[in-house]
Formats: C-alpha cells, sequence, structure tokens
C-alpha cells in the first residue's frame, strides 16, 4: 500500500498568515468573539469531505496513516484549532472506538455518517468524575431487548448537533474494569424518548467549540446500540485511546507552528534602536529554542503515530508519553513568545491577534483527554519491568519507525492490541545508537543520553510496587518524566540518522545536537554540557527565515503551505 | 472630606498602622466576595470582564473610601506614608480582582513621575485633583515602538509661554477615563514630561482612541490619545526641560515596586482556589489532597507565594532604607516575581484541569489577567536589561563584599517604623551594587552559627552554604566579562534570571535571619518557609541537581502538610496579621 501524500491537501487552506478565503484571521477571531464555530470554515471542510480522513480505507474512507491523518489536521489546525477540534475532535476519538468495538453494522453507519458530513459526539465527560473513568456516574441498565439509562454527561462539545453519540456507561454495579460498556445512540431517537441538552459550557479557550451535555432519565435504547461485548467499555478505551492521544498531541503542534510564524513576523516587522527586534541574538535565540522545541514536539509524535501501526502494544507507553510531554512543550514554547510579542501578545485585535486566541486555544491539550499527572501514573507500572529486561538487553529497533513518511503496515482494526512492554524499540534504538556515533560531533550529547538512561535503569529496576501505585511519590513520578525526555531524544536522533544520506533538512546534524542539548538541560547531572554548546543559533535562524518566506511548515516536513 | 468611608480614614489619620491591619480594614470594607449581591463580589468582577465593562461603580466606591489618598504623598495632603501601606493595599485589591486594582491604582502609575520630580506646582495640582477624584494614566508608549522610549515621537514645541503638543500615545490604561496623563514628549531638549489636563484642552486638540480588546483585564480601559497641537501652560511641564528620562526611569522604580502587589494578590486568589479544589475534589476514590503529587504541587505553590512575599517586602522597604539601591532591587523583583506568578498559575491550572477553563471559573480570569503584570511598567526583558546594564558594577560591588549592615538591619527588621521616603536618593543605577545580595555571605555565616548552636534545622545550613556556591559562581560569571549593552547576549539573560533567584534567596534569608525570633506563627517554627523557599529556588538555580530537586520536593511536601495541618483562615502569608492573636501552629 502507498501512502497518499497528504501535502497535497496543505495549499487548500494556505498559509496561516497569508490564507485562502474564507481562512482570513478577521473571520476566525470573529467567530471566536462571538462563540460560534467558525462556520464558513467548516462548510469548506464540508466541500472537501474531509471527515473521509477518519474513516479506514476499506470502510471506504481515506485513514490509511495516523502519521498522514496529523499532517492533514495540522493544516486546519493552524489555522483555527477550535475549528479543528470541533469538526475532528468528537469524530475521531468517537470513531476510534467504533472501529475498535463496533459490529460491522455499526462501523458502517458511523463510515456512512462520516462520509456524508455528518456529526458524531463522545459523550465520556462527568465534571464529578474527570479523568476517572471507573467511577462514572451514568448508567445502563439492561431491561428487556434494550436498556435503560440515567445520567449525565457534561462539558461535551457538538453533541447537540450530532446526530450519533458514543456514549460511555456504567452497567455493572460491581466496581472492576468489566462494568462499563460504550453505546452509540441516535440522538433523534433519544431525545424522543427524554434525552435533553444541556445548557452551554462556557470557556476561556476553543471559545467557538459547542459544548454542552447530556441529561437522561430513564430513557431507553435499543438493544444494539452497545458497541461490543457489555462490559467491555473500559479494555476498547484503554485500546483506542493511545491512538487518539498520540494524533490529538500531535496536532496540537499545529498552534505552535503558526504561534511561532506570527512571532517571527512580528520580530521580522517590528524596530526596536537602529535594527528589527528580530536582529537582536536574544530574539534569535528565543525562536530558534521555539523552532527546536517544536521540532522535538514533531520527532517524538511522528514516531509514535508510526508506531501505532509497526508496533501496536508497545505503542500505548509512546502514546502516554506524547501526552504528557508535547502539549506542555508546546504549551511553555508559547509563553516564551508571548513574551517576545510582549504587549501585542494581549490584544485581541490587530495583526498579531490571532497570537492570543492559539494560547487559549491550545491551553486544554495540555489537561484534556488524560492530563498529565494522569499518564505519568499510566507509564509508572511499566519502567521496572522494561528497566529489568528490555533497557537491558535491547534487540534490533524497528528503523521503520524513524523513516518518515514511508509505507505502513495497515492497523488492525478490531484488534488493537492491549498494552505490553516486552520491547522498547525506541530505548533500544538510542542504545544502538550511541555505539554508532562514537567519534562524531553528536557523541558526547549521546554519552550523556546513555548515561542517563544507565541511571534512570537503575532507579527504575530497584523500585518496589507500592511506588507504582497512584499514589506514588514524586521522585518515582520523575522517572516517568525522564523516561518521556528520552523517548525524545532517541525520535530525534534516529530520525536524522535515518534521513542522514538525504539532503533534507532532518539529514543534518546540527538540529539534532540543538535538540538534544535542549532536552538535556532537563536531564540531571547534565547540565554542564550546556556551557560548551555549539551554537547553531545561525544555522537554524536562517532556515527559519527561509521556511517563513517560503510559507512552509515549521515541523520535521518542511513542506510548502500555498 | 465627604468622599472618604470612615473605615479607610481613621487608618489613614494613623500613617503607622500597620500595613497589614490597614490591608484588613479594606478587606472588610470590600465585604463578602463570595456573595454575588456584594458591590465586590466574584460573580460581578466575572460578568464585567464577559462584558468587557469596566468596573466603573467600584471604582467610584474605592474612591468612597479613600483609597486614592493613598496614591497621594502626605506632602501634598494625601495619606502616602509608606510604601509598605500603599503595596499591602493594591495586593487587596488583586485578590479581589485584577482589573479592579489596575484600573484603580493605574492613578499611581501616573501620579509617580510627580512625586519623584518634586516640582511643587504641578504636583500640588496633581494631588489635588486626584484627592477630589480624578483618575490620571501615565501616557508612555506609542504604537510603533513600545517599550522603546528613545524612539519617542511625540513632540512638544514651545508655543507662547507654553508648549503645544502633538503626536499618539497607544496602549495606555485609562487614556479615554483618565482626566489627567503624565506624558512623554519630545522636546528641544531631548524627551520631557508634561501633565495634561483633559478638562483645560479644547475639544479639537486631543482624541481618546477606541478601547482596544485584550486577552484579560478585558474591562480595563487599555486605549489611547491623539493629540493635534495640544496647548498646555509652561507648568505643565515636569521638571526641567530635557528631564523626562531620568525623572521617569525612577518613577518607575516605585510603580515596579508596586506591581509585586498584583501578582501577590493573583497568587492568593489562585491558592486559595487550588487549596480548596484538592481539598474536596475526589477522584480515584480519594481526595485529591492524598497524592503527593498534587502536595508537591500545592506545597510549590506555596513556596512561590512566599518568596514573592519576601521579595515585595524587600523591594517596598528598599523605597524607603535603601532608595538608591532600588534601579537593582525593582528591577530583579519586577522580573522575577510576576515569572514566578506566572509558572505557579499555569501550574495550579493544570491542577484544576477543566475547571481552570470553564469561564464560570475565576482561574482562567486570574490567569489572563496576571499575564499583563509582565508586560507593563517594563517588561520581563526591560527588566533584565537594566539590571544587565549594571552588570559590570554588581560584580565588583560583591567583590569588595560591600554592604551597610545597620541599613540592611533597619531593611529586614520587619514592622520597625520606615524612614519617610526621599525621592532626592533614587538614582538611575546604583552605585552601591545591592546590598541584599552583597550581604548573603554575611547572612549564611549566621545561618552556620545558629545550626551550630541548634537554633536553626541542620538542613538551612545545608542549603544556605549551597546558595553560597551559587551566588559566588553568578558573580564570577557576572565579573568574567564586559556585558555590552547593545545586543546583549542570551546569556547575560539567563546569567540575569539567575541573579534574580539570588535576591530572592538573599531576600529570604535575611528576613529569616532578622525576624525569626520576633514572629509567633507556625511557618517560622524550624525555618519552615525558609526551608522551602530556598529549597525551592536552589532547584530553579540548579535545574541539572538530582539531589537539589529532591530535597526541594521533600521540602515543598512537608511545606503542604504543615500549612494543611494549621488551616490558616485568611490568605496565607508569612507575616501573620498583627491584630490577631497571635497563635502558635497557625499559618
Amino acid at each position: 500500500m502507498r501512502v497518499m501524500p497528504a501535502e497535497s491537501f496543505h495549499p487548500l487552506l494556505g498559509d496561516p498568515l497569508d490564507p485562502v478565503e474564507p481562512f482570513g484571521h478577521a473571520s476566525i477571531l470573529d467567530a471566536d468573539e462571538r462563540e460560534e464555530i467558525f462556520a464558513a470554515g467548516e462548510r469548506f471542510l464540508d466541500r472537501h469531505a474531509l471527515l473521509a480522513e477518519l474513516v479506514p480505507a476499506e470502510l471506504g474512507g481515506r485513514l490509511v496513516s495516523f502519521e498522514r491523518l496529523i499532517v492533514t489536521m495540522r493544516s486546519v489546525a493552524r489555522h483555527d484549532m477550535a475549528l479543528w477540534l470541533s469538526y475532528f475532535g468528537s469524530a475521531f476519538i468517537g470513531s476510534t472506538n467504533v472501529w475498535a468495538a463496533g459490529t460491522p453494522g455499526q462501523r458502517r453507519t458511523v463510515a456512512g455518517l462520516l462520509l456524508r458530513n455528518g456529526k458524531l459526539a463522545v459523550a465520556y465527560h462527568e465534571l464529578e468524575h474527570g479523568t476517572d473513568l471507573l467511577r462514572v456516574g451514568f448508567n445502563a441498565l439492561p431491561s428487556g431487548d434494550g436498556w435503560i439509562m440515567n445520567g449525565r454527561k457534561e462539558v461535551i462539545a457538538n453533541v447537540d448537533r450530532a446526530e450519533k453519540t458514543v456514549l460511555f456507561a456504567r452497567t455493572d454495579p460491581q466496581p472492576g474494569l468489566w462494568s462499563h460498556s460504550q453505546f452509540l445512540i441516535d440522538n433523534a431517537a433519544a431525545v424522543r424518548e427524554g434525552m435533553r441538552y444541556l445548557p452551554r459550557f462556557h470557556t476561556s479557550g476553543m471559545r467557538g467549540v459547542r459544548l454542552t451535555g447530556v441529561e437522561l432519565a430513564g430513557c431507553p435504547v435499543p438493544g444494539d446500540c452497545v458497541l461490543g461485548a457489555p462490559g467491555g467499555g473500559v479494555d476498547t478505551v484503554l485500546r483506542s485511546f493511545p491512538i487518539t492521544r498520540v494524533v490529538i498531541s500531535g496536532t496540537a503542534v499545529a498552534s505552535l507552528d503558526t504561534g511561532l510564524r506570527l512571532a517571527l513576523r512580528f520580530a521580522l516587522d517590528r524596530r526596536r534602536g537602529p535594527g528589527r527586534v528580530a536582529d537582536l541574538a536574544v530574539t534569535r535565540r528565543l525562536l530558534c529554542d521555539t523552532f527546536i522545541d517544536l521540532l522535538v514536539c514533531d520527532a517524538i509524535a511522528s514516531v509514535a503515530a508510526r508506531a501505532l501501526q509497526i508496533t501496536p502494544a508497545e505503542s500505548h507507553l509512546y502514546s502516554a508519553a506524547v501526552k504528557f510531554l508535547v502539549p506542555r512543550l508546546a504549551m511553555d514554547a508559547m509563553r516564551r513568545l508571548s513574551t517576545l510579542l510582549g504587549a501585542h501578545f494581549y490584544l485581541r485585535e490587530g495583526p498579531h491577534a490571532l497570537f492570543q486566541k492559539h494560547l487559549r486555544d491550545l491551553a486544554p491539550a495540555v489537561f484534556g483527554h488524560l492530563p498529565r499527572a494522569a499518564c505519568q501514573s499510566l507509564l509508572l507500572p511499566y519502567l521496572p519491568r522494561l528497566a529489568r529486561h528490555a533497557w537491558a538487553a535491547p534487540e534490533d529497533p524497528d528503523s521503520a519507525l524513524f523513516r518518515l513518511r514511508e509505507d505502513l503496515p495497515s492497523f488492525p482494526l478490531g484488534k488493537l492490541p492491549p498494552a505490553a512492554a516486552r520491547r522498547d524499540p525506541l530505548i533500544a534504538a538510542l542504545t544502538l545508537t550511541q555505539q554508532r556515533l562514537r567519534g562524531t560531533e553528536l557523541a558526547g550529547l549521546v554519552d550523556a543520553l546513555a548515561g542517563e538512561l544507565a541511571a534512570l535503569r537503575r532507579e527504575c529496576a530497584a523500585m518496589r510496587p507500592h511506588r507504582l501505585t497512584v499514589t506514588a511519590d514524586t521522585a518515582a513520578l520523575a522517572t516517568t518524566s525522564r523516561y518521556a525526555a528520552l523517548l525524545a531524544a532517541s525520535a530525534c536522533l534516529n530520525i536524522w540518522w535515518h534521513h542522514r544520506a538525504a539532503d533534507v533538512f532532518v539529514g543534518d546534524p546540527r538540529w539534532v545536537a540543538a535538540a538534544l542539548r535542549r532536552l538535556l538541560a532537563g536531564v540531571p547531572r547534565h547540565g554542564l554540557l550546556l556551557g560548551e554548546r555549539g551554537d547553531h543559533t545561525p544555522w537554524l535562524y536562517a532556515e527559519l527565515v527561509r521556511r517563513f518566506e517560503e510559507g512552509r511548515s515549521f515541523d520535521l516536513s518542511d513542506q510548502p503551505l500555498r | 472630606m465627604p468622599y472618604l468611608c470612615p473605615g479607610l480614614l481613621s487608618s489613614a489619620e494613623r500613617p503607622d498602622r500597620p500595613a497589614a491591619l490597614l490591608a484588613n480594614d479594606l478587606e472588610r470594607l470590600l465585604g463578602d466576595p463570595d456573595d454575588p449581591s456584594s458591590p465586590f463580589s466574584y460573580a460581578r468582577c466575572l460578568e464585567l470582564d464577559r462584558r468587557e465593562a469596566f468596573p466603573s461603580e467600584m471604582c467610584d466606591e474605592l474612591d468612597r473610601m479613600g483609597v486614592q489618598r493613598f496614591y497621594v504623598p502626605r506632602a501634598y495632603g494625601g495619606a502616602l506614608v509608606s510604601f509598605e501601606q500603599l503595596s499591602a493595599l493594591v495586593r487587596v485589591l488583586a485578590r479581589r480582582d485584577l482589573t479592579l486594582a489596575i484600573g484603580h491604582a493605574k492613578t499611581f502609575l501616573g501620579a509617580a513621575p510627580l512625586w519623584v520630580a518634586g516640582d511643587p506646582g504641578p504636583a500640588a495640582r496633581l494631588a489635588e485633583a486626584i484627592l477630589a477624584g480624578a483618575r490620571v494614566s501615565l501616557g508612555l508608549t506609542e504604537r510603533e515602538h513600545g517599550g522603546d522610549l528613545a524612539a519617542t515621537e511625540t513632540r512638544a514645541v514651545r508655543d507662547r509661554g507654553g508648549y503645544r503638543i502633538s503626536g499618539e500615545k497607544w496602549l495606555i490604561n485609562n487614556a479615554t477615563r483618565g482626566r489627567m496623563i503624565t506624558l512623554l514628549a519630545g522636546t528641544d531638549q531631548a524627551l520631557s514630561l508634561f501633565l495634561l489636563d483633559k478638562r483645560a484642552l479644547e475639544p479639537e486638540e486631543y482624541r481618546c482612541l477606541p478601547k482596544i480588546r485584550t486577552h484579560g483585564i478585558r474591562g480595563a480601559d487599555i486605549s489611547g490619545i491623539e493629540l493635534s497641537g495640544a496647548r498646555v501652560p509652561q507648568d505643565a511641564l515636569i521638571g526641567t526641560p530635557g528631564a523626562g528620562l531620568p525623572i521617569l526611569v525612577k518613577a518607575l522604580q516605585l510603580t515596579r515596586t508596586g506591581c509585586l502587589a498584583l501578582s501577590l494578590g493573583a497568587l492568593d486568589q489562585a491558592i486559595e482556589l487550588a487549596t480548596r479544589f484538592a481539598r474536596e475534589r475526589i477522584l480515584y476514590g480519594r481526595p485529591l489532597a492524598e497524592l503527593p503529587a498534587v502536595r508537591l504541587r500545592l506545597g510549590q505553590a506555596y513556596a512561590t507565594l512566599f518568596v514573592a512575599e519576601a521579595v515585595n517586602i524587600t523591594a517596598t522597604r528598599c523605597v524607603h532604607v535603601l532608595p538608591d539601591e532600588l534601579s537593582v532591587v525593582s528591577a530583579v523583583a519586577k522580573a522575577v516575581v510576576p515569572s514566578l506568578a506566572e509558572d505557579c498559575l499555569d501550574s495550579l491550572g493544570e491542577l484544576l484541569g477543566i475547571r481552570s477553563f470553564l469561564a464560570e471559573g475565576r482561574l482562567q480570569k486570574v490567569e489572563r489577567d496576571h499575564r499583563i503584570v509582565g508586560i507593563f511598567d517594563g517588561s520581563t526583558f526591560v527588566n533584565r536589561s537594566v539590571l544587565i546594564n549594571q552588570f559590570g558594577r554588581l560584580a565588583r560591588s560583591f567583590h569588595r563584599g560591600r554592604a551597610d549592615q545597620q541599613r540592611l538591619r533597619q531593611l529586614f527588621r520587619i514592622g520597625g517604623k520606615l524612614p519617610p521616603f526621599d525621592a532626592a536618593r533614587l538614582g538611575v543605577v546604583s552605585r552601591n551594587g545591592c546590598g541584599v545580595v552583597q550581604s548573603i555571605p554575611q547572612a549564611v555565616e549566621a545561618v552556620t552559627a545558629l545550626a551550630a548552636e541548634g537554633r536553626a534545622p541542620d538542613a538551612l545550613a545545608v542549603l544556605a552554604r549551597a546558595l553560597l556556591i551559587e551566588v559566588q559562581q553568578v558573580h564570577e560569571q557576572l565579573a568574567a566579562r564586559n556585558w555590552p549593552q547593545l545586543d546583549r547576549p542570551p546569556e547575560a539573560f539567563h546569567l540575569a534570571q539567575r541573579y534574580e533567584l539570588c535576591f530572592a534567596a538573599a531576600a529570604c534569608l535575611h528576613l529569616w535571619v532578622h525576624n525569626r525570633t520576633r514572629v509567633a506563627s507556625g511557618l517560622w517554627d524550624e525555618a519552615a518557609w525558609l526551608t522551602a523557599c530556598l529549597g525551592f529556588l536552589l532547584a530553579r538555580l540548579r535545574p541539572d541537581s538530582v539531589t537539589a530537586t529532591r530535597h526541594a520536593d521533600e521540602a515543598m511536601i512537608a511545606l503542604y502538610e504543615r500549612v494543611e495541618r494549621a488551616r490558616p483562615s485568611g490568605p496565607l502569608s508569612i507575616v501573620p496579621i498583627h491584630g490577631e492573636a497571635p497563635a502558635r501552629g497557625r499559618g
């Protein structure tokens, strides 16, 4: 199977700073101010049947690669994060669960719905229970051939606009992992049976996204709307959310792309003293640091997205690491950019107004769809096992993980595996790279990474089970962030390694050196390395300006946006 | 004076009233924030923000209480005697609502250049106007060159014994609602400052620019003014012609110090919200506050607040005791406090999750509102540049070990009488460097000695010595090269940031050393707050040190647990309110 070039889609929307209609900044900002979804943008996406991107090829859609899906979604998110979330967010999470657990009939129904631009909502969230899905209050009890539903789901996007909703409910009063089920309900039918929509929730970011909720009080639904076997709701979520977490986090990087673009334009246009803001060394360093952070985000997200199809069982860990690392890095980078814009970042009007919208819209990426603390709790129990086995005796890594945009095996629709930690291809690749890079300019940095891995391995291998629970101490939790940083470092290093022969940006070791230095800055014991940095800022800055001027993306793909 | 409400009037007549008590007076006058019918309720503040409406009624009410009297020095008929009092009042306002605090206290910003210039004519006129309820704004920035004041295009030309001023000032707080504006304009002799009274201008001479919509403080009047040959009399000139920048540089030292109270008020709000959330929220079958990671996060927030308080106490008292060093102290404080507060608000937002995102919640507003604090009155970038310009002097003064111990004692012994503020002692640069930092070695010595006698925890002495190593390293780097004043390298900004952390640690250390036997509060037992704050700052100075991070984390969790055991009723503070019976074990 050949991967279709997603690049072909980008010019349709244009450079975020020079968009094609209807993606003009004024219209996007105006919709945000009115707390309405950007309707013209939505129609545009409908005209191009973009929801087909979510539908697997065997069901008539265009989904063949999650890596490519990120690329496609980013082209929307670069312009308007709220439009992206509203248009793709629920449809993606909902449909992924339907592909994972639904009957062939349910899959066809949802595929058909999306292929004709229909809306699919997902109702997992209850304010009272947040991420604690096991304790949801919403319940469905068997009754005759069907189910009776009771409860509320809150802060749910587009539910009152959707034809169908994927709904998560307790179906067994027993505690445990097998007491919940997912349902695919028909909204119109449920409303006829008494389902009520809740008033709108207003938010500080993503203001255009219609967030409401549903309340069902003794509402009957037919028996055939349960997704998969009753009681398997949590199991399905555990298998499908790794996919959605990687793709959503990976897409959010687009916001940083636009933030960086706006900040660079500001710096190039704005005079300070005899020159421009962009002429100051401190400005260039800030811009290049942000550029590097963006590349790091893209590297780990792209590799994790490829892992979903290449090594699906291991990808669970990478997914949690991506969700932990990427939105936070992106958010911190946006905050840093805001200091460059100064007072201009604070304005909701004028040429830079889009910046504050992206800053507000990016915020929920950090806590939404699994908060960072929960990512850590998810990762932590695997680390001692990995440390004792996989890290100690690394096997051959899957080099396909790092050959971006290359063909991918099809993903096992309906047979998503549960998490496993027998192997750790990213860490194996890191270990292998250390041997390959002896004597090169990256050797020092890679040795430092290897030292960090060895330290982490000792620490994790010695960790006792009582430290691995949800009440884990902070030192134990800290190992997860160190692990995530190593994964990111390995992703950067190996992407470069596998492209080093090609005449492309990612094949140049300088970005990797800069990326590793930034990742190592947070790593214990290796701060001293920062003192002896070979400064690649001039090279990076030239690259940044070239991409800005030519209207190309700032991520690893360096693709044209217009 | 009929516009004065008895509460603050009585306190205003007692200039020695401790700042914390005065703050309490104001807090009481503002009423219960959780009662939606109260004029100063949180609900009302959120509603105004949503509608982008200026808190006019609240500001009028503050005028009736006499808060604006604290923007006018006693010499001109106002109640401003102590900057500690002013800071405490602004913190109370910011704890209620940042739009309100900024909207009201901006008058002080506009007025400060006159108090600094000490030009009796304009100062007396301005004082009279403020006491009668006029709002004053400061017109510095222009559309094309924001903080780059040297590029000011507004011009004042001599005309028939006065001046005619033309130009546009943009992004000016209260430019439209303010009656008076202190304005920077170019004259024959460099930049000069003028005091404009809109009432004295002809309608065709000026035009207020429309309100600009902002990310936070949405209700604020951030607008601008366009002057077209506005005629002002000779005595509108503040100070001498061409003295604009030196006056301004000194006035900003006062206002930058005043900004710290805004960060403190924002932290007060966020910490209250997050602490309550962690106690009440049940997740995975237990209160969130039982999770070590949550305790760490809250402990870090408390440490942030205490560091910010220590810096604020130091900088505010410095106005009175060491005004000649305020050029360094105010720049450092204005850079470090808003930055730490931003990180803290961000971290607490993550803790609150979706509740930090729903518009009905206060945290999202505090977070948006507070972002302006790091920008206005000189951004963090500008303040770090101010500091970098003094690097050489700071390095030399540190190596000479310069510090006036007597004045430092006066600076750090809280509650003691402060000398009157003397604007003439402010300087554009500090000739003696920064005594607060330069005397770190003595403070470390004192802590070591106390530990040896068993009067301070050993862990504290370890932290203090670790700090000294960092401080020495920072000063070696300061001295290592000549730092360019144009296009300052990124390393200089990094070093400035480290210097700020050293300063903050010094403020904490000195405060504890000078007051440890004088304050009765559970937070002072076993140097609890100091241990946590030093741990917090050291972990930031040494992000690469496993031990520093681990010790800091333990200290933060211990701090959280100590505060939680005490459960103070009012806002958390290292300086307990003197009016209440000091009880051991209370935060």
